[in-house]
């Protein structure tokens, strides 16, 4: 089957149910038509609010992606290297791990700005992901390609970059592509328990309390839309990296 | 001379080496030549500094710069042929990598990765590398497992005329035939026959 069937052919299958579904149930409120869902949608994407939001929630999420994945590594290295490190950081790490996101979220309010929320739980929840990947990585690294490099002279410089990072470079890179789609879900989840000014998660609080069920429904196909988009292009960027 | 004394090593509840000693002249090529199994790497290992004895002494190397070859190839995936090769030279020896490679006849794939080569052919990439790293003194570990017989001959004249002195271990005739001198070995524990 031609791959342009291959995603439309589900797709229209499962608006046909969602339709089917809405007629059923007959009331907007409850469960909008795919139509209804659909213009709202193209109103919302018409208006500068719209994109002001999905820009600062992409900000927060990318922001919270970038600390959270530099954290992991960092202390992915540490506590692989340092015995010390490892009793002391990795079993708060794996209670990170644990904790739900929405424990974190209410807890992270008492500490830091309500604006500043959403991106640090994206952090936090993509800290252990990255980390817990590339430890994995560092601890299944063959020994002897690293004591072919201490025969052979090479640098710790020379050897991070010939042996280590080629060598890790799968184990990142799987780590950062679960990561995004944590990243994305638990900020935007910080946004709608506190919401900042401009922020998808904020729209999505307010179409809920105004009861604008179409508008819920809109932001969150908005939301899917730009994960699916954003991960796509995400792990396109990693396969060039990867034959370049 | 590399001077062994007394030297035992232990793998877990394998005794290797048992108090064993060894005197290994340094000039031309020495072959180290015994079954696989008997302890030829171990002892290899020992002289190089790789692995410390449990007892005993080494003598004979002081500050002598080693090229040692693994018995295996210990290639890195994702660095094509000729960078194995610059990786182990300084940036004023760069312009060497075409030698070597014909050093080891591959020099119609520079541009090839690992898992694309032939054993024969990623046997002899790890022997160019080594010899390239360059040293006063080669350890090799079966330097020539699965390279081919003519090939084995032209690689044994091009490591003689690097003048510097080869301890090697191994177990193919042909290869012996061409040492300057052959030490007997068999084992484990490792002996001298």
């Amino acid at each position: 089957m031609r791959k342009p069937f291959k995603i439309l052919i589900p797709l229209a299958f499962w608006l046909l149910v969602w339709e089917a579904a809405a007629l059923a149930v007959g009331r907007e409120l409850l469960l909008p038509s795919p139509a209804a869902v659909g213009g709202r949608l193209l109103a919302l994407a018409g208006t500068a609010g719209f994109w002001l939001s999905v820009g600062a929630t992409l900000g927060r999420v990318f922001l919270g992606l970038f600390w959270g994945a530099l954290a992991g590594t960092l202390l992915a290295f540490a506590t692989h290297f340092f015995p010390w490190a490892d009793r002391l950081i990795s079993p708060a790490i794996r209670v990170v791990r644990a904790t739900p996101v929405v424990s974190f979220i209410l807890l992270v309010y008492l500490w830091v700005a309500r604006s500043a929320i959403p991106w640090v739980i994206a952090g936090l929840m993509v800290l252990p992901v990255v980390w817990g990947s590339l430890r994995a990585g560092l601890d299944s690294l063959d020994e002897k390609l690293l004591e072919f490099a201490r025969v052979y002279r090479f640098s710790r410089r020379k050897t991070l970059g010939l042996v280590y990072l080629p060598a890790l470079r799968p184990h990142f890179e799987a780590g950062l592509l679960t990561a995004f789609g944590l990243a994305w879900k638990s900020g935007v989840a910080a946004e709608v328990l506190c919401p900042p000014a401009y922020a998808v998660g904020s729209r999505i609080q307010q179409a809920k309390l105004g009861l604008e069920t179409p508008d819920l429904f809109a932001w969150t196909l908005a939301i899917v839309a730009l994960s699916l988009i954003l991960e796509g292009l995400l792990r396109k960027a990693l396969e060039r990296g990867d034959r370049g | 001379m590399i001077e062994l004394r007394d030297i035992t090593v232990r793998y877990g509840e394998k005794l290797v080496l048992d108090r064993f000693s060894l005197a290994i002249p340094l000039g031309g090529i020495t072959a180290l030549s015994g079954p696989s199994g008997c302890g030829k790497t171990t002892l290899l290992r020992v002289a190089s500094g790789l692995t410390e004895p449990g007892s005993g002494a080494v003598s004979g190397i002081d500050s002598r710069k080693i090229a040692f070859l693994f018995q295996e190839d210990r290639l890195l995936p994702w660095r094509t042929v000729s960078q194995h090769i610059t990786d182990v030279l300084p940036k004023s020896r760069r312009g060497e990598a075409a030698r070597w490679l014909a050093f080891a006849e591959l020099e119609g794939e520079g541009g090839a990765y690992p898992p694309a080569l032939s054993g024969g052919m990623a046997r002899r990439l790890a022997l160019a590398r080594c010899a390239a790293l360059g040293g006063e003194l080669l350890l090799l570990d079966e330097p020539f497992a699965g390279v081919d017989q003519e090939r084995t001959v032209r690689l044994l004249d091009r490591l003689r005329g690097l003048g510097v002195p080869i301890v090697m271990a191994t177990h193919q005739p042909q290869v012996l035939a061409a040492c300057d001198a052959v030490i007997a070995l068999d084992g484990p524990p490792l002996r001298r026959v």
